[in-house]
């Protein structure tokens, strides 16, 4: 009997082992998203004995949607602070100066201690392209200006990627993600900021930079339409159903549903209206199911990947 | 699975502790063979046309059996033509549930017939003491050698050759038994290549390579109680499925249980015996095979089932009754990778089953009351607690936003039945009222394809439970020369739950053209007749007919799918000395009452010959047996109403087996 019970115990023990290892799957969506909730110094600079920080999240200027956390430190109370301007301006290989979507006029937070900002950097620096910061503030009626270079960098989360395009109307248009960082296979809610750029009546005046020259709109009142499908020809064109449309809330940004069915590529097709319901840019993607043949895309979209 | 290494070694200390303790002789054996409370309807795991048999052709034998055939491997039993998820399949009582989405492995895949003794089936509620159900219930009874005075070693050995798929098998078993300890144990291998059509064409994709293996160790504490341990380990490899897409790569169940049985000479109370079990089945699939496929995809699946089972007999002058608890806890997982065919490309994952949990509780009684000599009433219900949690539940809120991530069920059952015996005539009506839950994947499943209609089906968390409503009857008539019995059943089901085309969504498989959801229909209604006779036309020549038949509708009196058409079987059987031979003719007529609406399509008659013919003799004390004979003799090219794709059956089949017993 010994011996059956030894022979059994080992059948028991030798074919337990599972032969295929069970998914991790909140692990694997991890391993492809990386995702930043500390805000952290990204750029300091030091003027007239004021001590200018800005922060941003994990510390770095991405490329794409940035919200910004700007702090001024120095024997002054925040509440004397006043006029801060925040001015992101990008030189070109031949000169050549432009700006990104953002907000000038930073007002003070005083719960969370902070003037709250964003900039929405439509390249990364490189060789050809710098990009530097603009910051004035008014302390006791003395205006400081301050200039900062910076490095902006690749966004490495597929799920914060931007596009820039012109709208039928002839404006520049810029729609960035700005969440959810990390998706699920799940009902998502999806957050996306839409600029337009306000192309200057005048031309420049006054010492640079001239704001006028630089300056956007958080458009308000329009429409993006959504439809995400999976791109890869083995999905055929495959869909997610329960998606909302984004409008604009009133935190400035548009916000709808996306919903994911699998990990995975997926395309965001948007058809952007205006305020009077007139398409701007996008067009309708076939909704057949094609196996084998690679989704069609809007001719506005954004990828994504988790 | 930690769990089990924990649990087994404290199993066999206990054992060990028993085994030095003397105890007073008795012959338990005796006892457990008298203590018989319900009679139960026992066969041995051979057809009469053929003694080699796997499985699922011993159920095929069955009147209310019918099957769900992908291929020439693990086919999905239908009781009273219904689909596993309405009946219970337990082995001895162990609740056991398939890795497998696609169905792929239904749990009497994962034994085999030289474990088995026999198989139990009851229709509708009367099967409820294993768990609700609605079709009934099948369970699979494991083989176990009583306990002898002396000791005693019996075993056999059973080889065979099948030609058209040039199937290869050996099964052996072999166990002893003495006074107090029993151990049998049980081998096989068969082996399967592609079998070919009535038109002589291979169909591909339909070999198989299974190993089944099982030890069973009996010990008797005191001369009326005895502790048991089973074990059953069962691997499938490179197994085709001609009508999916895709093949199973391997499939493992371990299988085990430890179980305590009591004695009682005097009371009410004449049996007790409980269970502790444990079983896990693992299932990957495989698709690297099939060219035609465009994206690579692995469906990994696992089921993990612990559980206890423990019944009581009564008996108690006339009346005698059955009581038993059910307690298990079930895991399923089930995953869906893509691999994209530009492999550097990230792969798509998603669960199929987002690690559901059932946990599952029921007490059920039958009882059986003779009022008369030729009179009794059976009686009995059950009460059952179902619980469902979805780990992942974000895979079911795609298509059901905000459904809870657990849900209860209770889930009552009652069944009531008179039977009448009048001179030779006998007599019996009866009916059930009981409810279902949804299985996981009914509640739970997130695109599953199913390759008969070609739909991905996204499950239901919220669906109600199954209500079904039930009446039988037979009669019958016999004498020694002849006999016919007559049996009906009658099934209203309320909330039957099917899978609907959903006009939203679309398929994640890229094989499928649309998405099904699980829904209730507000009923359907399911009927069966069968019709059995038989007649001795000589001492040695024995004919038997059945026929049977079913209906079945939808809430719109619309066809319900995997219904069989009027079927029929007939059979001659011949002795003289130690010659057998048998020759069988049966089939289906057209399939009239199709459903295109569920993806099927109608499938015609047809009709299949079979004989065998079989010799005994003795070689020493070893009896030995040897058969030859052919299925389908006439080479018909065929499929069943309920052949996935409509994938034709076998052609003709010869086969050959002997085998050796002592």
């Amino acid at each position: 009997m010994k011996k059956a019970i030894f022979f059994f115990t080992t059948l028991c023990l030798s074919v337990m082992s599972c032969t295929k290892e069970k998914t991790d799957y909140e692990a694997e969506i991890n391993t492809v998203v990386t995702e930043h909730y500390e805000f952290k110094e990204a750029a300091a600079i030091n003027n007239d004995g004021y001590d200018i920080s800005i922060e941003a999240l994990n510390g770095t200027f991405y490329k794409g949607y940035n919200e910004i956390r700007l702090k001024i430190s120095g024997d002054h109370t925040n509440e004397d602070v006043s006029a801060v301007t925040f001015l992101p301006v990008m030189t070109g290989a031949d000169g050549g100066r432009t700006s990104c979507p953002h907000r000038y006029a930073l007002v003070y937070n005083a719960d969370a201690e902070h003037f709250p900002g964003y900039a929405v950097f439509t390249s990364e620096s490189s060789a050809n392209e710098t990009w530097e910061l603009y910051i004035s503030f008014t302390i006791n009626n003395q205006i400081h200006s301050v200039k900062q270079t910076i490095t902006v960098q690749e966004q490495p989360n597929k799920n914060l990627n931007m596009t820039t395009f012109t709208g039928k109307d002839g404006e520049q248009y810029f729609i960035a993600l700005v969440a959810p960082q990390k998706p699920k296979v799940a009902e998502n809610e999806l957050v996306a900021g839409i600029y337009k750029f306000n192309k200057p009546a005048t031309p420049p005046s006054g010492s640079f930079p001239d704001p006028s020259q630089f300056s956007y709109t958080e458009v308000s009142n329009y429409t993006l339409q959504l439809d995400p499908r999976m791109p890869e020809p083995s999905m055929g064109n495959h869909s997610s159903i329960n998606n909302k449309d984004l409008t604009r809330q009133s935190d400035g940004l548009y916000h709808g549903v996306v919903n994911y069915t699998m990990t995975g590529n997926w395309t965001l097709n948007f058809i952007m209206l205006n305020q009077n319901g007139k398409i701007l840019k996008g067009t309708e993607v076939p909704t057949d199911f094609t196996p084998g043949v690679e989704g069609v895309k809007s001719e506005l979209y954004i990828d994504i990947l988790f | 699975m930690k769990k089990l290494h924990i649990i087994f070694p404290v199993l066999f200390l206990g054992m060990n502790v028993n085994a030095q303790n003397t105890q007073v002789q008795g012959d338990t054996a005796k006892i457990l063979e008298e203590v018989k409370v319900i009679a139960l309807a026992r066969k041995k795991i051979q057809t009469e046309m053929k003694m080699a048999v796997s499985i699922d052709e011993f159920l095929a034998s069955s009147d209310n059996i019918g099957f769900i055939k992908r291929g020439a491997y693990a086919w999905e039993p239908l009781l009273n033509n219904m689909s596993t998820e309405r009946s219970t399949i337990t082995i001895d009582g162990m609740h056991v549930f398939g890795a497998c989405t696609d169905k792929m492995d239904p749990i009497t895949s994962y034994v085999e017939s030289n474990n088995l003794s026999t198989i139990d089936i009851k229709s509708g509620q009367e099967g409820s003491l294993h768990g609700a159900t609605v079709a009934g219930s099948i369970d699979l009874k494991r083989k176990t050698t009583p306990f002898t005075p002396g000791k005693k070693y019996s075993g056999a050995y059973q080889t065979g050759f099948e030609f058209n798929n040039n199937q290869f098998f050996n099964l052996g078993n072999l166990s002893y038994s003495s006074d107090k300890f029993v151990a049998d144990g049980s081998i096989s291998f068969r082996k399967a290549g592609n079998y070919y059509d009535g038109n002589n064409e291979e169909v591909n994709h339909s070999q198989y390579n299974k190993f089944n293996t099982s030890v069973g160790l009996a010990y008797k504490t005191s001369p009326f109680s005895a502790v048991r341990v089973d074990a059953i380990f069962d691997k499938a490899k490179n197994v085709g499925f001609p009508a999916l897409p895709m093949d199973l790569w391997l499939s493992r169940a371990l299988i085990t249980s430890a179980s305590y049985k009591q004695l009682f000479q005097h009371g009410l109370i004449r049996v007790w015996d409980t269970k502790v079990y444990y079983n896990a089945v693992e299932h990957y699939m495989d698709d690297t095979k099939r060219p035609e496929n465009l994206v690579h995809m692995d469906m990994p699946g696992w089921s993990t089932t612990y559980g206890l089972v423990s019944r009581a007999n009564l008996k108690h002058g006339d009346y005698s009754a059955e009581i038993q608890l059910n307690a298990y806890n079930n895991l399923s997982i089930a995953e869906m990778r893509m691999y994209p065919q530009d492999r550097s490309k990230r792969t798509m994952f998603a669960y199929s089953w987002p690690w559901v949990t059932t946990k599952f509780t029921s007490l059920a009684m039958n009882n059986s009351w003779d009022i008369s000599e030729n009179s009794r009433v059976n009686f009995g219900g059950s009460l059952g607690y179902n619980y469902n949690r979805s780990k992942y539940v974000e895979f079911n809120w795609i298509f059901h936003p905000g459904t809870p991530q657990e849900k209860s069920r209770i889930l009552p059952g009652l069944h009531a039945s008179y039977e009448l015996q009048v001179k030779q005539f006998s007599f019996s009506a009866g009916s059930g009222y009981g409810h279902r839950a949804p299985s996981v994947s009914e509640g739970y499943g997130y695109y599953i394809y199913n390759s008969f209609d070609r739909y991905d089906y996204i499950g239901n968390p919220d669906l109600k439970n199954e209500i079904s409503y039930e009446a039988n009857a037979s009669a019958g008539f016999k004498n020694e020369k002849t006999g016919i019995e007559a049996k009906v059943n009658y099934f209203y089901i309320q909330n039957y739950i099917i899978g609907r085309i959903l006009s939203l969504g679309s398929p994640m498989n890229y094989q499928s053209v649309g998405v099904k959801g699980y829904t209730s229909l507000n009923h359907a209604r399911i009927f069966n007749i069968a019709l059995n006779a038989r007649y001795n036309i000589l001492q040695h020549l024995h004919w038997k007919g059945t026929i049977t038949y079913a209906r079945a509708t939808d809430d719109k009196d619309g066809n319900l799918p995997f219904i069989r058409p009027l079927s029929y079987q007939t059979s001659l059987h011949f002795m003289y000395k130690k010659f057998g031979i048998q020759t069988s003719l049966n089939g289906d007529l057209t399939q009239s009452h199709y459903s295109p609406e569920y993806g099927e399509d109608q499938t015609p008659a047809y009709m299949i010959l079979n004989i065998s013919a079989n010799y005994s003799f003795n070689i020493k004390n070893c009896k030995t047996v040897l058969q030859v004979g052919a299925e389908n003799l006439l080479n018909e090219y065929y499929s069943t109403y309920a052949d996935w794709g409509n994938i034709p059956r076998m052609g003709r089949n010869i086969f050959t087996s002997l085998k050796f017993s002592f």
